[in-house]
C-alpha cells in the first residue's frame, strides 16, 4: 500500500536549513563533487597499475570528521556504501592520536575493510588547528602477498592465506613517512615497482582532496562549513526520507545462490528479507548459508554495502549520495554466515560473488516492492581471470601479473531501457573499465585473438539484458597462470516481470595441438600452455517484462546490433524476420505471437528462485572434454 | 586596398568580418542555408563588395586570405544526419565501437539509455588480417575478405567508409591496401584511415575518431570544394583555409585527409578572438568566455597557448585528437531558473532557446530565464534589446520570477532574481575552476575576455568572485569567434610513436623524427606561401613514468638538436608538471616518453588595428540618463548612470555602478569597479 506523497519544503537545507544562505548551500555541495572529481582523476591518470589505471577499481570519497560521508564521485558502490564502516574503525583506533599530515592506511576486512585485496588510503584535514574533514580513497591492489600470484585467491581458508593482513596503521605521521613500515609493506608484495606507483597515486588523491578542502575551509571559516555540511546531509535526508514513503511498508523476502565456495563446495545459499517501515529500510540476511570453508564469504563491509547499493539504486539518481542517504538503510547477517563470516575465515572474494549474490537477494525481494524500479540481475564475472607469468619479450625477463576485465559479463535491463554490456557486477555497476586491446598487447606477453558480442547470452523480455562478450587469449611468452575468481556461471543473472535469465557463460582453455577444452568453474587456478588458448563467453544481464512484447522494430535493431540472432527472434521474441530483405514480417509475427500467447507466458516476478540454473557448461561440453571445480 | 575576410556558418546566421589593411572593419549576417551551404557565402560576398563599392570580383582578387569555420560538421554529429558510413575492422573486433571502454556514466541511474554507436554492426565489417604490437604481420590482409565486406557495402548503399585496423600505428601497410581495393571497387565514395586520421595507440578512440571522420567528411567536402573553385574562378590567389578544432586554421586539402579537425571548429577561435585582443595590451594570460544563449564557453590560454583536451566527446565517442579545451556548460541568456525536488534553487543547462524564449518576449515562454533576470534587475533595458529590434516586456519577466521561483521560496521578485543571477553565476565560476583551479592554476593571475552578447553583464561579478583583477571586452564581442578567425594561424599538429626512455634517450631517432616531421610541415607551410620566417615549430612528448600507464604532455626545446644536457631539464619538466597537478612526483623513477608531437604554425602578418586618439571630452557625453538598477551589496535598486557604448572613447573612465548600452551587447560596471577605454576601442573593466 502507497503512502501518502512527500510534503514539500520551502528550504534547501532542510531541518538545520533557516539560517542557510540556499546561494552558499549550492555552491558548497557542488565545490565537494569537483574536489571528489578531482581526486578520482588523479587515481586513475597516475597509477602504476592497469587494474587501477585502466580498470579503475577503486574509489576516492571525502567524510567530515565524524566519519560521514559528504561526497563521493563517479566510484564504486562497493567501496562507497561502505567506506565509512572502515573509517570509523580507523578514527577509533587512533582516536586522541590523529594529527595533521598522517596517513593511515588498511586493508584489513575484519576491521571493516571490503576484502584484503582493497587497500584505503586516509588523510585528516586539519584547519585553523580543528580536524574537519577526511579526504579516502579504496583501491584494488594487484596484489597483497597471497599464496598465489592474485590479491583475489579463491582457495585461500583463513585470512593467512589471504596475505598481509593491515588493520589500521599509519604510513605517515605529522608528514613524515615512516619509511620503515612501508618497506614492511612492499616486501610482502609481488610486482612491489609497481605496486609502489599504486600506492603513490592514492597518496595524490588524498593530497589532492587536502589541498581543496583546506582552500575550502579557508573561503568560508570552520563554524560555517560545519553548518553547510550538516544542511547537506539533511538534504539528502529528506529526499531520501520522502523517496523511501514512496515505497509500500512490509516484509519482502528474496533468495540467491553462490556458484562454489573455492573449495568445491556448490550453490550456497543467501536469503534476504528486506523490511521497509516508513522512511527506513531495513536489511537481514538470516536463513543464509553458514560460512564456507574457502574464500567465498562476505565481510561485514560488504555486507553492509551489498544490502544498501539496491536501495540505493531505486532511488531518484539526483539525490546526493551521502551519509544523510545511508542513515535510511540499516543491515545486519548472523555472524558466522556466509554474509558476515568470523575470524579467522577467508574473505578475499567478499566484493565478488559474495557481495553480487547478496545484492541479487534484495534485488529480488525488492522486486515484489518496487517492480518498476528494479533491474534484471547483472552478471557476476565468471570470466574474469587473473593472468600472470614471465614476461621474456625483452633482453631482461620479467614477471608480470594484470587483472583482465575485457571478457566480463553485461547488466540487466530496466523497465524502460536494454542492459548495458561489460557492467561487470553489481559491485561496479559500470564503473570498471576495459583494457585496450594495444595497451594490453604491448603491456602484457598476451595476444587477444577476438573480442566480440556473445549474440543471444542475455535474458530476453520487453527489455533485454546487454550482451555478454566472445573472448579468446593466447600466450606469446611461455605458459599463463589463470586464477579464476568470479561467480555466475551456475547461478545466471535473474529475469524481472517475465522477463528471462541470462546464459550464465565461463570459460575454458584448450589445446591447439589436440582440440581438447578443460573447463572452469567460475573459480580456481590452471595454467595456459603456450600451446593452449582461453576462451571465454560471458553471460549477457536478466531481461525486464515480457519479450513477446517488445515492438518488433525493437527486436529488429537488436538483431541488426548483433544482440539476437533471426532465430531467437523468432522462437522467444515471436518476431519473423525476412532473411534476405533483413525487415519484419507483421502478418506472420502477428499469428506466430498470437500462438506463443496461447501456449502460455511466465509472470514470475523473478526467475530463477532455484539453484544452478545455468546449464551453459553442461550443453558446450563435447566427448573427450573435462570440467573441473575449483581447481588449485 | 587589401582585405582579409573571416566566414561563420552557424545553424541560424552566416558571419562576416572583413578587414582592411587600414583596420577598418565590416561585419555581416546572412541566413545559414544549410541545403548548400555555399549559397549564403556567395550572398554575403555580394553584400560586402556592395559596401565596400566593389564588384564582387574585385573583392575576391583583393582578399589575402579567407577563412572558413563551420557548426555543419558538428551538427551532423549531433543531430545524427550524416550520410550511411561503413567500418571496416579487423577479424574478430566488429565490436571496438559498441564496447567502448567498458565504463557506464552514472553508476545510480539504472535506466540511463545508451548512446547509439555511428554506425551500426551490419555495417562493421571484419577483414582477415593481423598486425602485432611490433609491427609485424602475423596474418597476411586476405583481399577477398575486403571485397566481400565491399560488396555487402554497396548493396546498403554506403557512402562513406571508415578503416581502423589493430596496431595500423606502427605498421599502416593493410590499411593502406583496404583503400586502393574499397577506392576501386566503390568510385567515389570516401575512405579514411585510422592511420592518417590518428595514429595513436587505443583502438576504441582511433576507430572512433576514424568514424566521426568518414561521417562529417561528405557535409563539409562538396560545398568547400565548390567554394574553393568559386573563389580560385573569381580571381582568389590563395588557398581556402578552414578554421580547425586545434584553433589553428588548415588547408582544405589538410582537412579532407583528417576531417576530425572540422568538428567544433567554430568555438576553437574563441581563444584567437581573446588573446589577440589582449596580446595587443602586453596580457598573454587569459581566460576567455563567451556567454550566448543556451551555453556558456570557458578557455585557459596560459602564456598566449590555449589549453588543449585528448578527451573531448561526441555522445560518448572520443574524438581522440587535441582539441582547443573549450569547457562547455548550459548557461546563457536563455537559462531556466528551477526548483529541483529536495526545494533547492537551479538554473539551467535547459534553456528557452530562441523559441519560446524568455518570458519577455512573450511568445508563450513561462519559464523564468537568466534574460529576465536581467531585465527585471535593470541590467537589460527593455527598449533597447538588440538595439530596440526586439520589444520585450519586463512585466511577464517579473510575473514569471514570481510564480515559479519567488513564491515557492517565500521570497520577493528582486531576492529571486538576485539569487538566480548569483546561481547563474556561481555555474560559471565553476565551469571557470573546472578549466583553472582543478588544473592547478590560479585564475588570479589571468585576465578574462568577455564575449557573447550577455557576458559583460555578468564579467564583473565573476571576476569578483574569482579574485581576478581585469576583464577586457572587446568592442566586438557579440561576433567573437568570426573575430577570431581572421586573426588564428595556420597550424599543423603531427604526431609519431616511438618508445624511449630518459635512462638511455635514443637522441639520434628522436632527432630523425622532429627532422622528418618538421620537414613534411615546413613543405607543406611554404607551399602556401608562409616564408620559413614565419614558421613556427613547437616540439611536445608525452611522458610518464616507467610503469605508469598514462602520459601527460610535455613541452621539449624546440630550437635545434635535442642534446644530452636537456635531458635533465625534460625529466624535471614532467616531475613539476606531475606534482602541479597531482600533488606529488616520483623523482627517483625515470621518465618514459612516447608520443612524439609537433605543432607547426604558420604565422599570419599582423592585421594593422585601428589605434584612437585620447579624447579629451568627459565621459558624461556619453551618458544618455540614468534608470534604477539592481545592487546586490546594498540590496536594493538604486539610481544608476546608463552610457550609449558606441560614443565611449579612449580616454574616457566610467565609474560604477553603471551599464553599458550597445546595440549587441550591454555591460555592467559593479560599484567600486572602473572601465576604461583603450586605444583600440576595446573596454578595459578594473574588476576590483
Amino acid at each position: 500500500m502507497a503512502k501518502p506523497g512527500p510534503k514539500p519544503r520551502k528550504s534547501a537545507a532542510g531541518k538545520s536549513g533557516n539560517s542557510l544562505d540556499p546561494i552558499t548551500f549550492s555552491v558548497i555541495l557542488n565545490r565537494f563533487n569537483t574536489i571528489a572529481d578531482e581526486m578520482t582523476l588523479t587515481m586513475e591518470k597516475t597509477a602504476w597499475t592497469s587494474i587501477i589505471a585502466l580498470a579503475r577499481d577503486f574509489s576516492c570519497a571525502i567524510y567530515d570528521a565524524k566519519a560521514r560521508q559528504i561526497c563521493m564521485m563517479d566510484a564504486l558502490p562497493v567501496h562507497t556504501n561502505s567506506m565509512h564502516v572502515v573509517l570509523r574503525e580507523i578514527a577509533r583506533v587512533f582516536e586522541g592520536n590523529i594529527h595533521d599530515g598522517d596517513v593511515i592506511v588498511c586493508n584489513h576486512a575484519y576491521s571493516g575493510n571490503t576484502h584484503v585485496g582493497d587497500f584505503v588510503t586516509a588523510c585528516p584535514i586539519f584547519h585553523d588547528g580543528k580536524h574537519m574533514f577526511w579526504s579516502m580513497t579504496k583501491g584494488h591492489q594487484l596484489d597483497c602477498g597471497a599464496f598465489i600470484p592474485t590479491s583475489t585467491p579463491a582457495a585461500a581458508q583463513n585470512v593467512w592465506q589471504e596475505g598481509l593482513q593491515l588493520p589500521p596503521i599509519k604510513f605517515y605521521e605529522k608528514g613524515k613517512r615512516r619509511e620503515d613500515v612501508v618497506r614492511m609493506y612492499l616486501a610482502n608484495m609481488r610486482w612491489q615497482e609497481w605496486l609502489y606507483g599504486d600506492f603513490m597515486a592514492q597518496l595524490g588523491s588524498i593530497w589532492t582532496g587536502r589541498r581543496r578542502l583546506v582552500e575550502l575551509a579557508e573561503t568560508y571559516g570552520n563554524d560555517e562549513m560545519e553548518k553547510y555540511v550538516e544542511g547537506i546531509f539533511d538534504y539528502a535526508d529528506m529526499r531520501m526520507a520522502s523517496e523511501i514513503r514512496t515505497m509500500p511498508d512490509g516484509d519482502y523476502d528474496g533468495v540467491s545462490w553462490l556458484d562454489t565456495d573455492g573449495q568445491g563446495g556448490t550453490n550456497i545459499e543467501v536469503r534476504a528479507r528486506v523490511s521497509i517501515r516508513d522512511d527506513k529500510v531495513h536489511i537481514n540476511f538470516a536463513g543464509s548459508a553458514p560460512q564456507t570453508p574457502g574464500a567465498n564469504n562476505s565481510s561485514f563491509g560488504v555486507m553492509q554495502a551489498a544490502a544498501g547499493i539496491p536501495i540505493m539504486c531505486a532511488i531518484d539518481p539526483s539525490i546526493p549520495h551521502n551519509d544523510g542517504c545511508l542513515r535510511h538503510i540499516s543491515a545486519e547477517a548472523p555472524e558466522g554466515s556466509v554474509c558476515n563470516a568470523q575470524y579467522p575465515a577467508s574473505t578475499a572474494l567478499a566484493t565478488i560473488g559474495p557481495d553480487d549474490t547478496m545484492q541479487d537477494a534484495v534485488w529480488k525481494a525488492l522486486a515484489k516492492a518496487v517492480p518498476e524500479r528494479v533491474i534484471g540481475g547483472n552478471g557476476r564475472i565468471p570470466n574474469v581471470p587473473f593472468f600472470s607469468g614471465t614476461d621474456s619479450r625483452e633482453a631482461e625477463d620479467r614477471e608480470w601479473g594484470c587483472m583482465f576485465f575485457n571478457g566480463a559479463t553485461a547488466g540487466g535491463a530496466s523497465s524502460s531501457t536494454d542492459g548495458w554490456p561489460l557492467i561487470m557486477t553489481s559491485a561496479g555497476m559500470g564503473g570498471l573499465k576495459i583494457l585496450s586491446v594495444e595497451m594490453s598487447e604491448m603491456l602484457y606477453p598476451m595476444r587477444i585473438d577476438r573480442q566480440e558480442i556473445n549474440t543471444d547470452s542475455m535474458g530476453h523480455g520487453k527489455y533485454h539484458g546487454g550482451p555478454g562478450v566472445n573472448i579468446q587469449i593466447s600466450p606469446t611468452s611461455g605458459a599463463m597462470e589463470c586464477n579464476l575468481f568470479g561467480d555466475g556461471q551456475l547461478n545466471p543473472p535473474f529475469g524481472v516481470m517475465g522477463g528471462t535469465q541470462g546464459m550464465g557463460g565461463g570459460s575454458y582453455k584448450e589445446s591447439l595441438t589436440t582440440g581438447k577444452r578443460t573447463y572452469c568453474s567460475s573459480k580456481g587456478r590452471i595454467i595456459i600452455a603456450e600451446d593452449e588458448v582461453w576462451v571465454g563467453e560471458s553471460s549477457g544481464g536478466g531481461g525486464y517484462g515480457i519479450a513477446l512484447s517488445r515492438d518488433p522494430e525493437l527486436v529488429l535493431g537488436s538483431v541488426l546490433e548483433g544482440l539476437l540472432s533471426v532465430a531467437c527472434a523468432k522462437r522467444v521474441y515471436g518476431v519473423v524476420i525476412d532473411a534476405a530483405t533483413m525487415t519484419v514480417d507483421p502478418k506472420k509475427t502477428k499469428a506466430l505471437r498470437k500462438k506463443l500467447r496461447a501456449a502460455g507466458v511466465s509472470r514470475h516476478v523473478t526467475v530463477p528462485n532455484v539453484p544452478g540454473a545455468a546449464d551453459w557448461a553442461q550443453r558446450r561440453l563435447r566427448p573427450g572434454d573435462e570440467f573441473l571445480i575449483d581447481p588449485q | 586596398m587589401r582585405h582579409i575576410l573571416g566566414v561563420d556558418i552557424g545553424g541560424t546566421f552566416t558571419d562576416f568580418a572583413l578587414i582592411d589593411d587600414a583596420g577598418e572593419i565590416n561585419l555581416w549576417k546572412e541566413a545559414t542555408t544549410p541545403a548548400d551551404p555555399g549559397i549564403a557565402i556567395r550572398d554575403g560576398l555580394a553584400a560586402l563588395a556592395e559596401t565596400r563599392g566593389l564588384e564582387i570580383r574585385q573583392l575576391i582578387e583583393s582578399l589575402d586570405l579567407f577563412v572558413h569555420g563551420q557548426t555543419i560538421a558538428t551538427n551532423t554529429v549531433i543531430q545524427r544526419n550524416g550520410p550511411k558510413t561503413g567500418l571496416l575492422c579487423t577479424e574478430g573486433f566488429r565490436d571496438v565501437l559498441y564496447f567502448r571502454d567498458g565504463f557506464k556514466p552514472d553508476r545510480y541511474n539504472v535506466s540511463l539509455p545508451r548512446e547509439k554507436d555511428f554506425i551500426r554492426r551490419d555495417l562493421r565489417l571484419p577483414v582477415t588480417e593481423r598486425i602485432d604490437y611490433r609491427g609485424d604481420v602475423l596474418q597476411k590482409l586476405d583481399e577477398k575478405s575486403v571485397r566481400e565486406a565491399v560488396k555487402v557495402f554497396k548493396k546498403h548503399g554506403v557512402e562513406s567508409v571508415a578503416v581502423a585496423l589493430l596496431w595500423s600505428i606502427v605498421n599502416p601497410s593493410h590499411e593502406q591496401k583496404v583503400k586502393k581495393i574499397v577506392a576501386k571497387q566503390l568510385p567515389g565514395v570516401p575512405v579514411v584511415l585510422s592511420s592518417d586520421v590518428l595514429p595513436m595507440i587505443r583502438e576504441w578512440e582511433r576507430t572512433s575518431s576514424t568514424v566521426l571522420s568518414a561521417y562529417i567528411l561528405p557535409g563539409i567536402s562538396e560545398y568547400t570544394i565548390n567554394l574553393e573553385k568559386y573563389l580560385a574562378a573569381n580571381g582568389f590567389g590563395h588557398n581556402l583555409l578552414v578554421m580547425q578544432l586545434n584553433g589553428g586554421t588548415a588547408t582544405l586539402a589538410q582537412l579532407l585527409k583528417r576531417p576530425i579537425y572540422a568538428l567544433a571548429s567554430g568555438p576553437a577561435a574563441g581563444p584567437s578572438a581573446g588573446l589577440y585582443c589582449a596580446e595587443r595590451m602586453k596580457v598573454n594570460n587569459v581566460i576567455t568566455i563567451d556567454m550566448g544563449g543556451t551555453s556558456f564557453d570557458v578557455c585557459m590560454v596560459t602564456d598566449g597557448h590555449p589549453a588543449l583536451t585528448q578527451d573531448m566527446r561526441i555522445h560518448d565517442n572520443p574524438v581522440g585528437v587535441s582539441a582547443i579545451e573549450v569547457h562547455s556548460i548550459g548557461a546563457g541568456g536563455g537559462s531556466i531558473a528551477w526548483i529541483d525536488k529536495g526545494g533547492a534553487l537551479q538554473v539551467g543547462p535547459q534553456s528557452a532557446g530562441a523559441e519560446p524564449g524568455p518570458a519577455c518576449y512573450e511568445l508563450g515562454g513561462d519559464q523564468p530565464t537568466v534574460t529576465d533576470v536581467n531585465v527585471v534587475l535593470g541590467y537589460i533595458n527593455p527598449d533597447y534589446f538588440l538595439g530596440g529590434r526586439r520589444a520585450i516586456n519586463a512585466e511577464a519577466s517579473a510575473r514569471a520570477i514570481d510564480k515559479v521561483i519567488a513564491k515557492p521560496l517565500g521570497l520577493t521578485t528582486e531576492q529571486a532574481a538576485d539569487g538566480i543571477f548569483r546561481i547563474v553565476n556561481t555555474n560559471m565560476v565553476n565551469a571557470i575552476r573546472v578549466v583553472s583551479v582543478e588544473k592547478g592554476i590560479d585564475p588570479r593571475g589571468y585576465n578574462l575576455v568577455v564575449g557573447g552578447g550577455a557576458g559583460p553583464i555578468h564579467a564583473g561579478s565573476l571576476g569578483r568572485e574569482l579574485g581576478m583583477a581585469q576583464a577586457i571586452i572587446p568592442r566586438f564581442g557579440g561576433v567573437f569567434c568570426s573575430y577570431g578567425m581572421i586573426v588564428s594561424d595556420v597550424r599543423l599538429d603531427l604526431v609519431r610513436a616511438f618508445a624511449s626512455n630518459t635512462a638511455a634517450l635514443d637522441l639520434a631517432r628522436i632527432n630523425k623524427i622532429f627532422s622528418e616531421l618538421e620537414g613534411e610541415a615546413i613543405a607543406e607551410l611554404k607551399s602556401q606561401g608562409f616564408p620559413r620566417s614565419r614558421i613556427e615549430i613547437r616540439r611536445f612528448a608525452d611522458a610518464k613514468y616507467s610503469n605508469q600507464i598514462h602520459e601527460l604532455t610535455i613541452p621539449l626545446p624546440s630550437r635545434g638538436k635535442i642534446k644530452k644536457s636537456d635531458i635533465g631539464d625534460i625529466a624535471e619538466e614532467f616531475h613539476g608538471l606531475h606534482e602541479r597537478m597531482f600533488s606529488y612526483c616520483v623523482r627517483e623513477s625515470e621518465v618514459d616518453l612516447f608520443h612524439w608531437r609537433i605543432t607547426a604554425l604558420g604565422k599570419l602578418p599582423d592585421t594593422e588595428a585601428r589605434v584612437f586618439k585620447r579624447t579629451r571630452k568627459p565621459v558624461s557625453e556619453a551618458q544618455k540618463g540614468t534608470r534604477p538598477v539592481y545592487s546586490s551589496e546594498a540590496g536594493k535598486f538604486k539610481k544608476t548612470k546608463i552610457y550609449d557604448g558606441d560614443l565611449l572613447q579612449h580616454g574616457m573612465t566610467v565609474v560604477g555602478p553603471a551599464v553599458i548600452e550597445q546595440e549587441n551587447m550591454t555591460v555592467v560596471v559593479l560599484g567600486k569597479q572602473t572601465l576604461k577605454i583603450n586605444r583600440y576601442g576595446d573596454f578595459v573593466l578594473a574588476i576590483n
